[in-house]
């Protein structure tokens, strides 16, 4: 291993390896420039409404049933959840506007293109490939976690960053904010990844291709595609079906498998339990609408056999435990003794939920939220005092009014750092009272260990679950940092499922979207806690799911959609892959060539290979002959 | 753990919606639910407002927000649970398979209710504390307890029954409806005592998972699939990998010891589960063929690119 490591260095002399500058101040310029100017307005709707008419109309008349048999108070008290509402969408539209002004500015400095962007050589492409990231985050969490949900289509068509067409309905995913093309009538399914851009390693490229996917196309949930793919129309994909780059699809069909490919109809029966006639009756509609009586006739009985069958024997359920609990009698004599090794082996991997929720947990939540909201009243409590009444001298709120939107952000910021701060106390006086430890503990309560695990868990839920939920969730770093992880702000670790305690991170470690990070796991009656080691420049495929006490190496990659097993050591300079993880080849994506993309066809199982030209300004190109 | 910033997770209503009036009731939820906080508001101003001596008002807030943001949970939930008997008093919901088309009415039904339990779901979900998760599945007629851990994946609001200490892991997906091709297909999925469901898994409608079992990470079920009390399943779809020992007594001592364990090994017993292709039908030497066709293509595509 020695050895390797070595030649590896010698090598990596040859190729240029920079690491690339994030330009904050241009980020942080763009989300400014979109959270005040989107509030802004809303804000000073807000404001007037609650001045001149909920205050006086409403907090200030005394009798309860006056509230309501009074004209004026009546319909203050109607109209405020109704202006909040309108206020809401106000701030959806200005914001929509705003960024549709960012992108389309970026969109002239440096217009969007298919090609591999080089990441270890800086370049004006990859400096606005990054900034858009950066600026289309925001705006994406607005709409699509917010209360309007239906107004993302609309959203990513009106900024123009992709296209979505009509009655398509994409659910909460982590990706799918830029560059893609989707067809009507098409459900993209929960936890779905439409991804155009793919960092291959930290001294890799960036794939960025223009995603296709066509008309009335599923997606189950859990399925990823990556840059370039192309789903033709009809392609109806079960859950974790997924594929790599430039995958295309042909379509008109049932897919499944990773990576994915096209089953008939034995396989789609095995999976749907649909019966025959009735995909045969689909596939005659698929081809002719015109069909569509004949279908919903064969839908329909086949639900009343069903629901007849339902009513006959309603015990299925028990007849199914009876039927069960008799084969566990016949293997039981034949399974090995307690004592057989390979039987308590952990081979496989399980996840790191708290197994049980104890409500007097709650106890600890309440001061905390008053303490750090104590601190958020006080900021509130001397922006608005000494102020005469609105009606008497309306120039003095006009400044209180303009600055709203920052105070908004002054106060949730406050709170989100009142509450990390309480958190810290009541954790340091929790770990004085039991040390958090590696090792292995019955999950069940009264064993001390599982009790405080669950107790810091939840207690460090509100500040990380405040970042995330906040217009800057990049903070997080800070609040990994303070309570348990050994991290620096070189990598980030945001939009991860992760564990707070016993992980240790190098520099610019790449952790990517939808991963599960755990330094716990429960398996069957038992906890397993064991450290989650990082070394420099790694990189986490999407959607990973890295186990306890898994160690990664300097420089190695892990593929997306890969599982690693309970203390499984990954070596240096590495890309893993695979469930569990194996080497799949070394890491050369620095010195890999770039003007060749690998297409595979799904339904004809081909690959070829493409030339294709480097995406990188004009002046950088000669730096790529070495 | 905690959600990723993109994602909201936790009880899941999909956001299809088939016809544009179904906004109407969610903004008549949203409306009452504010109402009734507003009111509080206004009774916690005539007790403490004094612009004199503001301190009690100010000091006291905080946790009348907390109570405010109960209350709007609580009332949007008592509203939808309102609204969702007098739909279901319209259209019964039932299990099955159904069209997805605007013209079927179990797809329109199913659109509706999923509209009308969104802000609660929303409101209960927007609090870090998971008891407020578990009023709402409760309250929707998922049978659950208040200890079981249902809210870092996504699970379907109805036609699930939950036994005792499940865990359902990360990033996971436990359906009672998923939309497939044309088809929008409904089953009861029943999930028994103690089942740990690892991370990334998706638990298809209709699944009937026994006692003690453990879904391992990565892996998805069938429709209507069954899997047996007491086994650990892996695959995709999910097979048997070996017996589940991990409930039995005082085994810390032996589970610490059996940690370094070969991943090629490993590997070549997920064989089965995660990659085999079950194409038996076409001859070895067939699939030879074949493959050498392919080889020579692909050599011949390179010699001719440039």
């Amino acid at each position: 291993m020695e050895t390797g490591s070595k030649e590896s260095e010698n090598e990596q002399e040859a190729v240029i390896k920079e690491e690339v500058n994030l330009q904050f101040h241009w980020y942080l310029f763009s989300f400014f420039m979109i959270y005040f100017g989107s509030l802004l307005i809303p804000g000073v709707i807000f404001i007037l409404y609650s001045l001149f008419f909920f205050i006086p109309n409403v907090m200030e008349t005394r009798n309860f049933t006056s509230l309501f048999t009074e004209l004026v108070p009546l319909l203050s008290l109607i109209f405020m959840p109704i202006i909040i509402i309108i206020c809401y969408l106000l701030h959806l539209l200005f914001i929509a506007l705003i960024t549709r002004w960012f992108w389309n500015i970026t969109e002239k400095k440096s217009p969007i293109k298919d090609g591999i962007i080089p990441r270890n050589i800086p370049s004006k492409i990859l400096n606005y490939y990054h900034i858009r990231s950066f600026m289309i985050k925001y705006p994406k969490y607005i709409f699509t976690k917010g209360l309007f949900p239906w107004l993302s289509n609309w959203f990513f068509n009106f900024v123009g960053s992709s296209k979505i067409g009509k009655g398509t309905t994409i659910e909460e995913q982590v990706c799918a904010d830029k560059y893609i093309d989707v067809g009507t009538n098409s459900y993209i399914g929960v936890s779905s990844v439409l991804t155009s851009h793919l960092v291959d390693g930290i001294f890799g490229n960036i794939n960025y291709f223009e995603l296709k996917v066509g008309n009335n196309v599923t997606l189950a949930c859990l399925n990823n595609f990556a840059s370039g793919c192309n789903l033709g129309d009809n392609s109806f994909l079960m859950p974790w079906a997924s594929g790599g780059k430039h995958y295309t699809v042909s379509g008109n069909s049932f897919y499944s498998g990773l990576p994915l490919r096209k089953i008939f109809k034995g396989k789609t029966n095995e999976y749907l339990k649909i019966p025959q006639n009735i995909i045969a009756e689909e596939k005659k509609y698929r081809n002719d609408p015109s069909n569509l009586e004949s279908l919903k006739k064969a839908l329909s009985e086949y639900n009343d056999r069903q629901s007849e069958i339902m009513d006959e024997n309603k015990p299925r359920i028990t007849e199914n435990e009876k039927e069960t609990k008799a084969e566990i009698t016949i293997t039981d004599s034949e399974i090995p003794e307690a004592g057989d090794k390979a039987d308590f082996a952990l081979d496989f991997t399980t996840s790191s939920a708290i197994s049980k929720i104890n409500i007097k947990f709650l106890v600890l939540y309440i001061p905390i939220i008053w303490f750090s909201g104590i601190l958020v009243s006080i900021i509130w409590y001397d922006f608005t005092r000494n102020k005469p009444p609105i009606q008497a001298n309306p120039i003095i709120w006009i400044p209180t009014i303009l600055l709203l939107p920052i105070i908004i952000f002054s106060m949730y910021i406050t709170f989100i750092f009142g509450c990390l701060l309480f958190t810290k106390v009541f954790l340091v006086l929790i770990n004085l009272i039991h040390k958090p430890k590696e090792g292995v503990f019955k999950a069940e309560i009264g064993n001390p260990d599982f009790d405080f695990w669950c107790l810091r868990t939840e207690l460090k839920k509100i500040p990380i679950f405040l970042i995330r939920n906040s217009p800057l969730p990049y903070m997080d770093a800070w609040a990994f940092r303070w309570l348990g992880i050994s991290m620096d702000f070189s990598s980030h670790l945001n939009d991860v499922w992760c564990d707070t305690e016993f992980i240790e991170m190098g520099r610019k470690v790449m952790v990517g979207q939808g991963a599960v990070i755990m330094s716990s796991m429960v398996v069957g009656k038992y906890l397993f806690i064991k450290n989650v080691i990082f070394d420099d420049y790694t990189v986490v495929g999407g959607q990973d799911t890295i186990a306890p006490g898994t160690i990664i190496g300097k420089d190695s990659v892990v593929g997306a959609l890969s599982i690693t097993n309970y203390g499984q050591i990954l070596e240096d300079g590495w890309i893993y892959f695979g469930i569990p993880c194996i080497k799949l080849k070394e890491n050369k994506y620095a010195e890999s060539k770039r003007d060749f993309i690998r297409k595979v066809d799904v339904d004809e199982e081909k690959k070829y290979e493409i030339k294709h030209e480097v995406n990188i300004d004009e002046d950088k190109k000669e730096l790529l002959q070495i | 753990m905690s959600v990723p910033s993109s994602l909201k997770g936790g009880p899941f209503t999909p956001s299809v919606l088939v016809r544009k009036r179904y906004v109407s009731y969610y903004i008549f939820l949203i409306w009452v639910s504010m109402i009734s906080a507003i009111l509080e508001l206004w009774l916690y101003w005539q007790i403490l407002w004094d612009p004199i001596r503001p301190l009690h008002f100010y000091i006291f807030l905080p946790l009348l927000f907390f109570i405010m943001y109960i209350t709007m949970v609580i009332t949007s939930l008592l509203f939808s649970k309102l609204l969702l008997i007098i739909v279901n008093a319209f259209h019964k919901p039932r299990t099955g398979i159904f069209l997805r088309h605007p013209s079927d009415k179990d797809y329109r039904y199913w659109s509706l209710r999923n509209t009308i339990k969104r802000w609660p779901v929303f409101c209960a979900h927007k609090f870090p504390f998971p008891f407020l998760d578990n009023i709402c599945f409760k309250m929707f007629g998922v049978k659950t307890t208040f200890a079981n851990s249902l809210f870092e994946g996504w699970v379907d609001t109805e036609f699930i029954d939950f036994g005792r200490e499940v865990v359902v892991g990360q990033a996971s997906i436990v359906q009672s409806a998923v939309i497939m091709g044309n088809f929008l297909i409904i089953k009861k999925t029943v999930i028994g005592d103690n089942v740990r469901i690892g991370a990334h898994c998706v638990v298809m409608p209709g699944t009937y998972i026994g006692k003690n079992c453990i879904l391992g990470a990565g892996s998805f079920t069938t429709v209507e699939q069954v899997l047996e009390d007491g086994w650990i399943y892996i695959g995709t779809p999910a097979k048997k990998y070996k017996r589940n020992r991990f409930f039995e007594e005082d085994l810390e001592d032996k589970l610490e010891h059996t940690q370094n364990i070969d991943i090629e090994k490993i590997r070549v017993k997920y064989e089965e589960n995660f990659f085999i292709r079950h194409d038996k039908h076409i001859s070895l030497r067939e699939k030879l063929k074949q493959r050498k066709e392919q080889l020579e293509e692909e050599h011949r595509r390179l010699a001719n690119a440039p």
